[in-house]
């Protein structure tokens, strides 16, 4: 067929349909070995540093983790928040970005919010490792049983349990339902087994305008739902702390702070991932410079408000002038090891994206690889401080006692990473991780009479 | 039974000339496109309804109403009295409200958008893999006995790459 003109779109030197779809589909069909060794290497990762120690800790009992009074909440819920963090941007920026109509939108939205539906996956897990008695967790379950019991709607934790699971229910309807006409383009292309799977997942999609219609209709109110829901979700998860009487938990500007640092997070996750992604799977003609440059001002948008309410949030402590916040604000801003960490976390979150102002830098993948793991380096430690310099510093000072993780701990941290890597290195294998249609969109409708653009 | 007739084409306008053309004559006819055609469809074959809205609003609605029994339910049953606290609590009502508000009305979406597009289906149908990767199809269906030669001709002055007469057992992916 006829090559259609490229003018304003988002991605590179593509230039016909089929191309998308043979790239597309090359993604998930040829294999190198460095894919292989990859997978290999996530997986014994998982299985070393994660489910070994976790069955070590429900053997031996929570005691082989750093937990102890009055710290009960360390590594694993610096961990359960961070990993909900990185999820929030997924599934919330693709459903805005959607609503909006944001051309850049289209080629990353995929993989992103795949990224939320694994993040939130290893933030559950962590929940679980948390509990010391995983087998109880059909506890949080409302339904009749003979227990007499029911849930105390009351405690925010029963908050998180309805929000997590409806935000992991709907963003997995979301990816899947936005994916279903790219799993039937795969579905054509394909043969063996994958062309009976792609035919069940494709749930016979032809691509009828009555279709195309309905889809696009439930798609609006999806993204419609996710953006109000991923704000409550965070909001719930620091209300976790902020509903305690704890000094350094117990702020009203909590809410805001998670979902700011939620979505800063993510946004630096995705720009870690996309670079590792279009580099691992040559799709560089779809994620483009272009696509940096619109993520690294969100980046540097999202750390001005972090930093503000960063400021905020010590002044509201400072302005306090309670002995009991002022020991907590002494603790985590001035003395070691909480003190390195604190400036550390200054550094790559409030400095260090200052970078992003100038182009030059939001366009090169170097610097954005370097912000973005620094951006995620500081957020994992804004939680693990949140966590660790409150609780050890309650009102009373012969309850204190600093909280030390143990190599449990710190090994089933390492572990999530491999188990997120792990799970999206079999995405990229199995479902279309860039979206053929709307990268179609992105190239125009074909016209004989010109004007091939909306 | 009669066979369908499916033309192909490269462009969409072309597509969307022949479909008003055929449409204003009174034949049934079924757009295929590799990407949503919504707005030029509209524009060229007038609005299209949106039955999801009300499933949306139901499923929401019902799951307010979900999420307030559920909560106020349990505290009623289940009392524990603490200090001088309200038994049934407005905020955490609230926001388990809230959260099983967006999850039956996503459900409800879910669910309506699946009848409506009559999916899934997995009975053979008339398509051509093609139309996935460049191709835009036009299904004219129902009646045609002895109309064929029109149908054809007016794909043909249309544009239309191929045009084949085809079965629904014809299916072939």
């Amino acid at each position: 067929m006829a090559p259609h003109h490229m003018s304003d779109n988002q991605t590179g030197d593509v230039i016909s349909y089929k191309e998308v779809n043979d790239d597309v589909v090359r993604t998930m069909t040829e294999t190198g070995k460095w894919y292989y060794i990859a997978l290999a290497g996530a997986f014994s990762g998982f299985l070393a540093f994660w489910i070994l120690p976790w069955a070590y800790q429900i053997y031996k009992g929570q005691g082989v983790s750093g937990l102890n009074t009055p710290d009960f909440w360390g590594i694993y819920l610096t961990n359960f928040v961070f990993w909900i963090g990185i999820s929030h941007s997924g599934t919330l920026l693709s459903a805005i970005l959607f609503i909006t109509k944001t051309p850049w939108r289209r080629s990353i939205y995929r993989s992103a919010e795949a990224m939320t539906f694994f993040s939130v996956a290893t933030a559950a897990v962590f929940i679980f490792v948390h509990m010391g008695r995983p087998w109880n967790f059909y506890w949080t379950m409302p339904y009749p049983n003979q227990r007499q019991l029911w849930l105390n709607f009351q405690s925010p934790l029963m908050f998180d349990v309805f929000a997590i699971s409806t935000y992991a229910t709907s963003s997995m309807i979301f990816l899947y339902f936005g994916s279903i006409p790219d799993l039937a383009a795969v579905r054509d292309r394909v043969t063996g087994w994958r062309k009976q799977v792609y035919s069940a997942l494709a749930l016979g999609w032809r691509g009828t305008d009555s279709e195309w219609h309905w889809l696009f209709k439930a798609y609006t109110f999806f993204a419609v739902f996710i953006i109000p829901l991923a704000v409550s979700v965070h909001s719930i998860v620091s209300w976790d702390f902020a509903l305690s009487k704890v000094p350094g938990l117990a702020k009203t500007i909590f809410a805001p702070y998670f979902v700011v640092g939620a979505i800063y997070s993510g946004s630096a996750g995705i720009v870690t991932l996309m670079i590792i992604f279009r580099k691992a799977m040559k799709i560089e003609k779809y994620i483009t410079l272009n696509h940096f440059d619109k993520l690294g001002m969100l980046l540097l948008v999202m750390s001005l408000l972090w930093s503000y309410i960063n400021v905020i949030e010590v002044f509201t402590g400072w302005y306090a002038n309670t002995s009991a916040e002022n020991e907590t604000l002494v603790y985590r801003m001035f003395t070691t090891p909480y003190a390195y960490m604190f400036w550390l976390m200054i550094v790559t979150n409030t400095l260090l994206p200052l970078l992003f102002i100038f182009k030059k830098c939001r366009t090169s993948i170097l610097a954005c690889l370097v912000v973005s793991l620094g951006i995620n380096v500081g957020m994992w430690l804004e939680r693990y401080l949140i966590l660790t310099t409150s609780l050890p510093r309650k009102f009373l000072p012969y309850m204190w006692h600093d909280y030390i993780p143990s190599w449990v701990e710190i090994s089933m941290t390492l572990g999530s990473f491999c188990f997120f890597a792990m799970l999206f290195l079999l995405f990229v294998k199995l479902w279309p991780s860039v979206s053929i249609y709307e990268v179609k969109e992105d190239i125009g409708i074909p016209m004989r009479k010109g004007g091939g653009h909306h | 039974m009669d066979k369908a007739v499916l033309g192909l084409f490269t462009y969409a306008d072309e597509l969307l000339d022949a479909a008003k053309k055929l449409e204003g004559s009174g034949y049934d006819i079924t757009i295929f496109s590799p990407i949503p055609l919504g707005h030029e469809i509209e524009h060229k074959l007038g609005p299209r309804k949106n039955h999801i809205k009300y499933f949306t609003f139901i499923g929401s609605v019902a799951g307010l109403f979900f999420g307030l029994l559920l909560t106020l339910g349990t505290a009623a049953m289940y009392v524990i009295p603490r200090g001088g606290r309200p038994i049934w609590s407005i905020t955490p009502t609230l926001l388990m409200s809230y959260e099983t508000t967006i999850l039956i009305g996503v459900m409800f979406t879910l669910m309506s958008f699946l009848f409506f597009s009559k999916l899934p289906s997995f009975s053979k149908k008339i398509y051509d893999p093609r139309i996935n990767v460049d191709y835009f199809g036009l299904l004219i269906d129902g009646n045609l006995r002895g109309r064929y030669d029109e149908v054809e001709r007016i794909l043909r002055d249309h544009g239309a790459n191929e045009i084949k007469r085809v079965e629904e057992t014809e299916y072939n992916s």
